[in-house]
């Protein structure tokens, strides 16, 4: 009993520590760096076009590169859309249409999709005989796939509701490192532009950066009241978005160890489910349960658009590898390519 | 942190000794360099700039032609 109580003052001690040790480092603001910034012009994107096919709510999308995308839906589909000309390039059905997650392989070699079914399963798109088929299937969390990302064709990250994240090997289908921490399911993932840490967003309120060679929590960044749904890069790889139930979005330095800024208005009463940075970062998308999806000036955390369109929640979005178009998945059942 | 066992109890506290150890730079270094790559990006970024989009490969170029 003593031991524990221990280890309990000593976690506290230590937080306390991070906390001086971020301040001691805060010799400037955000919100005073760019007090003479000016907020961006109105940023207004149109629908040009909409992806229909899916015939239930659209939980997840990822871009391949920046024409092809892969969208999964509780249809139990996962569909490869060429965005430019809205065909369907593949349709495929999934054993388990209790999906939450989808993602394209870099080369575009193969994707994979998870959910309720505790696995990521892996589906290579250039089979010989032209058939999508399962390649792989990564079994061993005990609890729902939340979200996956490929780092090559042959390991991806996986996070999941047993609060742990997982890299894979695709070959053998062993777990290859399993980094634990978060003190609750763990609900989104990205990996950082140079494939050497990711981070995880979590219902512990947490975001958790991960060295993925080592195994280890580098950094974890607190602030939000509520669970962590959306999680991403800034695109220079030094800073983390966050997206939370708490209907705000936090911008995160992970130089200077310490949070930016929040992106919050009180009009805005609803959770946000995704995010996606424009090519510069000076834009951040962010979908929520309202059905819109918010465009935010970075720097200045005011709000400059919104796209509105979806009959439903914003589930999922996505901008283009190229920044050229973004695309957003409903619980209509359409995905929408703005830009 | 009430659910945890011993183990990861000790776990949780040699982690956060670990991120305690990060080399933390100063904002007044990070942040102007986090501007400055923000805004030299801006002019490629299609949303910001309208330029880019002159070719946009979402919208029809032509008009259809009924054969």
């Amino acid at each position: 009993m003593g031991e524990m109580e221990q280890l309990r003052k000593e976690a506290e001690s230590l937080k306390d520590e991070i906390t001086a040790a971020r301040k001691a480092v805060q010799d400037l603001t955000l919100q005073d760096h760019v007090a003479g910034t000016a907020v961006v012009g109105r940023v207004q994107l149109k629908t040009r076009k909409t992806l229909r096919g899916h015939l239930s709510k659209i939980y997840a999308v990822h871009w391949g590169d920046s024409k092809l995308c892969v969208s999964a839906s509780q249809d139990g589909k996962l569909i490869v859309w060429d965005s430019y000309t809205t065909n369907k390039v593949h349709a495929i059905p999934l054993k388990s249409s209790w999906v939450m997650t989808c993602s394209y392989a870099p080369s575009g070699n193969m994707v994979a999709c998870g959910g309720l079914d505790n696995m990521c399963s892996i589906y290579n798109l250039k089979g010989k005989d032209g058939n999508v088929k399962v390649m792989r299937e990564l079994a061993a969390h005990t609890g729902y796939l939340s979200c996956c990302r490929f780092l090559n064709d042959n390991e991806i990250i996986t996070s999941s509701g047993d609060c742990t994240c997982v890299l894979w090997d695709i070959e053998t289908g062993s777990q290859k490192t399993v980094f634990a921490g978060h003190l609750g399911d763990c609900m989104s993932l990205g990996v950082a532009p140079d494939f050497n840490t990711f981070i995880s967003g979590a219902c512990d309120f947490t975001a958790k950066l991960w060295d993925i060679r080592d195994g280890q929590c580098r950094q974890t960044f607190g602030g939000h009241e509520s669970d962590i749904n959306a999680i991403g890069f800034f695109p220079n790889g030094n800073a983390v978005i966050t997206g939370s139930d708490d209907a705000s979005c936090k911008l995160y330095d992970l130089r200077s160890d310490q949070e930016l800024i929040t992106y919050q208005d009180s009009g805005i009463m609803c959770g946000v489910t995704s995010l996606a940075p424009s090519l510069s970062g000076r834009l951040i998308l962010a979908g929520y349960d309202d059905f819109n999806c918010n465009i935010w000036d970075s720097l200045k955390a005011e709000r400059v658009g919104v796209l509105s369109g979806h009959d439903n929640r914003v589930s999922c979005i996505g901008v283009t590898p190229d920044g050229m178009a973004c695309c957003t998945g409903s619980w209509d059942s359409f995905l929408k390519i703005w830009n | 942190m009430d659910e945890l066992d011993e183990t990861q109890l000790k776990n949780h506290v040699d982690s956060l000794k670990q991120q305690l150890q990060y080399n933390r730079d100063k904002t007044s270094v990070s942040l102007p360099e986090l501007t400055k790559w923000i805004e030299e990006k801006m002019n490629e970024d299609p949303f910001l700039n309208p330029d880019i989009l002159k070719d946009n490969p979402w919208v029809e170029s032509s008009k259809c032609v009924i054969i």
